[in-house]
């Protein structure tokens, strides 16, 4: 009982920690990419407008960022912290893989983060434009080591297992695990589409208030005529994730995220209420005929198999996996019709005038974040009750803590984690409201520290 | 020497870079506590706001080459620290976001400054916490930790370990504002530095003795090739410590170097270090785990070591090149309480 105890609290501290970092980078990785694009056009047209896009797109930056930092070192400790089994027995693999990411990726970003945000006035703008790039190659190589050692847990290959300790046998296959390409550029698409709504609905919102506009329309434009390039594109790779990876190797969470329990059932089930003890739903939604035609059988003949075939304590609970896949493809629906609305204005060159769409592309800030959390959902919680899928049970990777002491830790986090979610929203809706500005550009932009310290000529000693 | 031993000097250049950069930057921290006036509080913001992040990399990667070095460490050190960890993890928060949004609630300016020292005070706390629950001993039944969740405090052990390394991070931070600053705030740099000396040779001192009592401690006394890091060791740490207070100078006249005091703490660093070496290596958590035992594979310790190993140096010339923008004094303009 107590080791059941000990087990949801260090799941629910893990999931409650993991899912507020992924908020970070979900927004961040993207944003800077954006970055990247404002200075580059900047430097080429001399265009100020995109140096304003540039420092005050910096700023939402820089605080998602620090949040980012942040909550990620938590996570690194907690791997030992809450997880001491697991740290022993796959550190030498998913820890030199995270080691990796640290030296390429994390300090890459926090190297040259100082220059971008701080830098101004103090280095060119070539080096201006090569700590951008930087930045933006550290925050892509974290989504790509990051993605290695999550998919290294869900197909885990090229290892052997000496007592009991997982040990590398061929670096290539562990770091190219059968799900590792699928599911990063998944991960890292997902990334660009949620920084993309951000600052789409960040933009639009200006339109509404009729503020800032060239700087809102630029916006606008670019990260919607993006959208509607990555979204159809990135449904496409969602699909292959589906049939490619979890139907063939991970087939318990295939079963669990369609919702059926007994074999036969024709259609889609569009809501469960799954009781997870009984193994049968206790109310549910179905349209006929629509699962078979999603299997490519449009006699109607092909039916979804469930659940009910995996042994009772190898399967994934049903509620997380079923709503998280449905959560994630809906917001895709809805992403895809908005993106598509997006292009039918602009044909019509109605794109900066149709308020009614400025109004709908702002609710759309956070719907990217919503996916992401959404696909980890369904991604962490189809694994289970496997931490290493197939080797390692997550019930034995568990550290012997007494519950007690989670339950303080945990209770602290939730609190915590609140103050700064609500001190974030705060910020940037300040940063939002104070906007870019309209008046004559400064040489050097006040950064988030003002005034910054300036050096004096080579200090006499 | 093995491979394992190899990695250890990774192990060894995370923990000494962290200890020094991360440690002037939770020392600024503390100092900013003790100077109520917003324009000296600003500068010392200045100082670390562009680099804390940078600074904290150094931790990750320290938690990371033990991790996939030595994951038997991880795997029992870790839970056995549990309180003092998270803890740490807390204040590193409070910290780092307290000092992104100091400069920007007008309302509350203060108040985040005092989150920013607060962190910074209870991070180097819980640090030093943790390393003299480690040294003291940690007991594990086979590769898993046997012990309660307050078994790291020894009796109250940690907690002198804990205030020892506030004073370290105080002669830090002193050191490098030192070096920064002018007028008032290099004053003040001075007399928390000749304070912070004393405490940290009386904590040294205490930790010393108290280190046999707290625990199992498990030393190597009987290796003779050991005796020269000993002696060297404390022949560096009480030159350092002695440098360190003649260094100080609350009236700088001109006529001395302001770059001392950081030469000296980065002597007492290697003093303490080499003594902290000299004494468990190659025991990583006492009484029984020691490196060979609790390493990875050869395949993992090969890969590391290759892979992060062509990575070091290109991360070292990037932070030196920040480090050279960001070079020379802090404008001393906005002293006085401008804001």
């Amino acid at each position: 009982m107590s080791h059941a105890t000990l087990l949801d609290l260090s799941r629910w501290q893990w999931a409650l920690t993991a899912a507020f970092h992924i908020t970070f980078p979900a927004v961040t990785v993207g944003t800077s990419v954006f970055l990247v694009v404002c200075y580059a056009m900047y430097m080429r047209t001399y265009d100020e407008v995109w140096l304003r896009m540039f420092r005050f797109w910096r700023r939402i930056f820089g605080i998602g960022f620090a949040l980012g930092v942040v909550s990620g070192i938590v996570l690194t400790f907690e791997f030992g912290l809450n997880w001491g089994r697991f740290a022993h027995d796959v550190g030498p693999i998913v820890g030199v893989i995270i080691a990796m990411e640290v030296v390429t990726a994390f300090f890459l970003e926090a190297g040259f983060l100082g220059l971008l945000v701080y830098g101004e006035g103090r280095i060119g703008k070539r080096m201006m434009l090569f700590s951008t790039c930087m930045v933006t190659l550290g925050t892509t190589l974290s989504v790509t080591w990051i993605l290695v050692a999550n998919s290294w847990m869900q197909t885990p290959d090229g290892y052997r297992i000496v007592d009991g300790q997982f040990q590398a046998t061929n670096w290539l296959h562990v770091i190219f695990n059968p799900s590792f390409g699928i599911r990063f550029v998944h991960m890292l698409m997902g990334a660009l589409i949620a920084a993309a709504w951000f600052i789409a609905g960040v933009s639009a919102w200006y339109l509404v208030k009729r503020r800032h506009l060239p700087i809102a329309r630029r916006g606008v434009s670019v990260t919607l005529g993006v959208l509607a390039l990555l979204v159809p594109v990135q449904m496409f790779i969602g699909d292959h994730v589906a049939g490619d990876y979890v139907f063939q190797d991970k087939p318990a969470q295939g079963l669990a995220m369609e919702g059926n329990w007994n074999n036969g059932n024709t259609g889609e089930n569009f809501f469960v209420i799954p009781d997870q003890g009984a193994a049968k739903n206790d109310w549910q939604v179905t349209v006929p005929w629509l699962g078979s035609a999603i299997a490519k059988d449009w006699s109607g003949h092909t039916a979804t198999p469930g659940l009910k075939q995996v042994p009772e304590q190898l399967r994934p609970a049903m509620l997380p996996t079923f709503y998280g896949f449905r959560l994630m493809w809906w917001s895709s629906v809805v992403m895809l019709a908005v993106a598509m609305i997006g292009i039918a204005l602009r044909l019509r060159g109605r794109l900066y005038s149709a308020r009614w769409f400025h109004k709908l592309v702002v609710a759309m800030v956070p719907i990217g974040v919503v996916a992401t959390w959404a696909g980890w959902v369904l991604a962490e919680t189809g694994r289970q009750p496997w931490l290493v899928y197939g080797k390692l049970l997550t019930a034995d990777a568990v550290s012997p803590l007494r519950p007690a002491a989670v339950l303080t830790t945990l209770i602290t986090f939730v609190l915590v984690y609140l103050a700064l979610l609500g001190t974030y929203v705060w910020y940037v809706a300040r940063v939002i409201r104070e906007g870019p500005g309209d008046g004559p550009l400064a040489e050097r932009a006040a950064p988030s520290l003002r005034p910054a310290p300036v050096p004096n000529p080579a200090p006499a000693t | 020497m093995q491979l394992s031993d190899v990695w250890m000097l990774f192990v060894a250049l995370a923990l000494t870079m962290y200890i020094v950069l991360d440690g002037y930057d939770l020392g600024i921290g503390v100092l900013t506590l003790l100077d109520r006036d917003p324009g000296r509080r600003r500068q010392m913001h200045e100082l670390v706001a562009w680099i804390w992040d940078g600074n904290e990399s150094w931790l990750i990667l320290l938690a990371l080459t033990l991790w996939a070095g030595v994951p038997l460490v991880t795997g029992i050190a870790l839970p056995a620290l549990y309180l003092p960890l998270i803890l740490m993890l807390f204040a590193l928060i409070a910290r780092g976001v307290a000092l992104e949004l100091i400069e920007h609630h007008d309302g509350w300016h203060r108040g985040w400054g005092t989150l920013f020292g607060l962190g910074s005070l209870v991070a180097a706390f819980c640090q030093g916490a943790a390393f003299g629950g480690l040294v003291a001993g940690l007991p594990a039944y086979g590769d898993t930790f046997a012990g309660g969740p307050f078994t790291f405090l020894h009796h109250g052990y940690a907690v002198v370990t804990g205030l020892t390394a506030v004073a370290l991070y105080v002669l830090a931070g002193s050191a490098f504002l030192y070096r920064k600053a002018t007028g008032d705030t290099q004053r003040l740099a001075a007399r928390a530095g000749r304070v912070a000396v004393v405490a940290l040779a009386a904590g040294t001192v205490a930790s010393w003795l108290l280190a046999a009592p707290a625990g199992p401690l498990t030393l190597h006394p009987g290796e003779t090739a050991r005796l020269p890091i000993w002696i060297g060791g404390a022949v560096l740490l009480t030159g350092g410590l002695a440098f360190a207070l003649r260094s100080f100078r609350v009236d700088p006249t001109g006529t001395g170097s302001d770059r001392a005091p950081v030469l000296a703490t980065l002597t007492v660093y290697g003093g303490g270090l080499l003594i902290a070496a000299g004494l468990l290596y190659p025991t990583l958590v006492p009484p029984g785990i020691i490196v060979h035992a609790a390493a990875s594979p050869q395949s993992s310790l090969l890969f590391v070591i290759v892979g992060v190993g062509l990575v070091i140096p290109i991360i070292l010339t990037y932070q030196a090149f920040g480090y050279w923008v960001f070079r020379g004094k802090l404008t001393p303009k906005h002293e006085g309480g401008a804001a």
